[in-house]
């Protein structure tokens, strides 16, 4: 898990083409923040202000329009899409698997370390009777988890999470929120988490950037305890951050637009 | 049961179709050389099972043949095309134009250039140019067809472009390139037709071959047993796709799926 460099944004745009105008869509404007190495940021926003389009720059998916980053390395980065963006003719096993798999060409894994890995992020997330299973045999919900299987097994330094658990039921999310947040605690990746929850980004991070229209708006720091308990939900420190973050969420005052 | 009594519906109306025209044409009086009774048919079919069966085996050597270079042809420059925007903006105007091309049009030059010494290569190439389009279009599309989200779960992975195209995109492909080669084999049939009335000579003796001889000596019910069996071998390939298509697709794909 060592050797995560920081990620930097320095004025980062992004525009999209659009078809059949010469305007284009601008999802992104004047980003600049950077993410440490180990750090674990939320990235909360209304819809379609450019959570996405910012995580998928940080993976290095797209490319800024405007401004600069640090260079990525694709393989440090573990990546759940907003969608469950699995092989449908793969069974649950083999999707997980699959990445390990191709990296293997480079990384040189042993089978055997791959088929412990996998077994591992499927119990995770409470598939393991599940691996021969095809995806479309499985719920929404089912198969968001395997795509969070999938870049947890990957074990990366950088882990990209886009609304992960947003299609999840509130117990099953409440006991994954605990668990990534012990991976972290275990591992210390650099984790953003993109998510439409306000609870769920205090409960969480360490800071939360709220993004609005496509620019930076607030960055929140998150007063939290060394040690993580799920009692964080009664602290004081907790509602406070969800205070702040809902306030800047609700801010009148907008950004640059 | 009552689905299996659904499938028996068809077969009833060939026989009731096959009763009606005997009986017709045992009223009418219909002469023998314009329109057979299926008994005569069946009669000619016994009659000359050898040398039709010949036939049979000479058509579907072509057929074979055509079909196969047109999946393998389709699927390579499928490949090619989906790789190299440049070659597939340099070759397809001429793919299309092979195409569009009448190919009765340009079968006597191809029996001329090849056929002069190999007549049965002449009439595969000439069944493979009509057979091989629709392979290459709906191999592209399917190529094509990927989720960018799963293209993108590629690129993290740091897949190559062969990994890339053996876990990703041929899968993917594989619905269309199975609706591709129903149409090809289909069409390879049609062409080894064409292609052997255009050879036209005793060079080559296949199915339609034999039609031709038959309608000139004026034995309609062996052009009828021949029309026959040309038919059966098309619905047999047919079915034959079908299955291979239920085969690799049904674990997985969503038009094979029980409920709903
Ligand atoms: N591929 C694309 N082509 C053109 N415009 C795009 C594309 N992807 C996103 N956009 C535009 O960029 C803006 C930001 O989109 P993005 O998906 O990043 O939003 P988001 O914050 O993730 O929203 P949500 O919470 O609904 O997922 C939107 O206006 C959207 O229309
Ligand atoms: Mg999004």
């Amino acid at each position: 898990m060592t050797g995560a460099p920081e990620l930097a944004l320095n004025n980062l745009g992004l525009s999209y083409p659009q078809r059949g105008s010469e305007a284009e869509v601008v999802a992104l404007r004047d980003i600049t923040a950077s993410f440490p190495a180990g750090s674990f940021t939320a990235l909360v926003g209304p819809s379609g202000c450019g959570k996405s389009s910012l995580l998928r720059l940080l993976a290095g998916l797209l490319s800024p329009t405007q401004g600069d980053m640090s260079a990525v390395t694709q393989s440090d980065i573990g990546f759940v899409f907003q969608e469950p963006t699995l092989l449908a003719w793969r069974s649950v096993y083999e999707n997980v698997a699959l990445p390990l798999k191709i990296a293997n060409r480079k990384s040189g894994l042993r089978a055997q370390e791959i088929d412990t890995r996998v077994r591992e992020a499927l119990t995770l997330v409470g598939l393991e009777t599940r691996a021969k299973a095809l995806p479309r045999e499985l719920s929404g919900g089912m198969k968001m988890r395997v795509s969070l299987a999938r870049a947890l097994a990957k074990r990366p330094p950088i882990l990209l999470m886009d609304e992960p658990f947003a299609a999840l039921d509130e117990l099953t999310r409440f006991r994954l929120d605990d668990d990534l947040r012990a991976i972290w605690q275990r591992q210390k990746p650099t984790i953003i988490f993109v998510t439409h929850s306000v609870t769920e980004a205090a409960y969480l991070a360490e800071r939360a950037l709220v993004i609005r229209a496509g620019s930076l708006h607030a960055e929140i720091k998150i007063e939290r305890p060394k040690k993580h308990t799920d009692n964080f939900r009664a602290a004081p420190n907790f509602h406070a951050a969800c205070a702040a973050i809902s306030q800047a969420l609700a801010d009148p005052k907008e950004g640059t637009s | 049961m009552r689905a299996f009594l659904l499938r028996l519906i068809p077969l009833g109306v060939g026989i009731a179709m096959l009763g009606i025209w005997e009986l017709s044409v045992h009223l009418t009086q219909v002469p023998i050389f314009v329109l057979p009774p299926p008994s005569a048919i069946g009669h000619a079919l016994v009659d000359n099972f050898a040398t039709l069966m010949g036939s049979l085996w000479v058509t579907l050597r072509i057929t074979a043949l055509a079909f196969f270079w047109a999946l393998v042809s389709g699927l390579a420059l499928a490949i090619i095309f989906t790789r190299a925007r440049l070659i597939e903006l340099a070759l397809y105007p001429y793919v299309v134009t092979l195409q569009v091309t009448p190919v009765v049009a340009i079968a006597p030059l191809i029996l001329i250039w090849v056929g002069f010494d190999n007549v049965d290569r002449a009439l595969v190439i000439i069944a493979w140019i009509v057979a091989f389009f629709p392979m290459l279009t709906n191999a592209v599309q399917g190529l094509r067809s990927t989720e960018p989200q799963l293209h993108d779960v590629m690129t993290l992975a740091g897949a190559s472009w062969w990994q890339r195209l053996y876990y990703l995109e041929l899968p993917a492909a594989l619905p269309a390139m199975l609706t591709g080669a129903k149409i090809s084999g289909g069409l390879a049939l049609i062409g080894a037709v064409v292609a052997e009335f255009v050879a036209g000579s005793g060079a080559s003796t296949g199915l339609a071959w034999r039609i031709i001889e038959a309608g000139n000596r004026l034995e309609i019910a062996t052009l009828f047993a021949a029309l026959a069996l040309l038919s059966a071998l098309g619905i047999a390939l047919f079915y034959a796709l079908t299955l291979l298509e239920w085969l690799v697709l049904r674990r997985w794909h969503d038009s094979f799926a029980k409920s709903p």
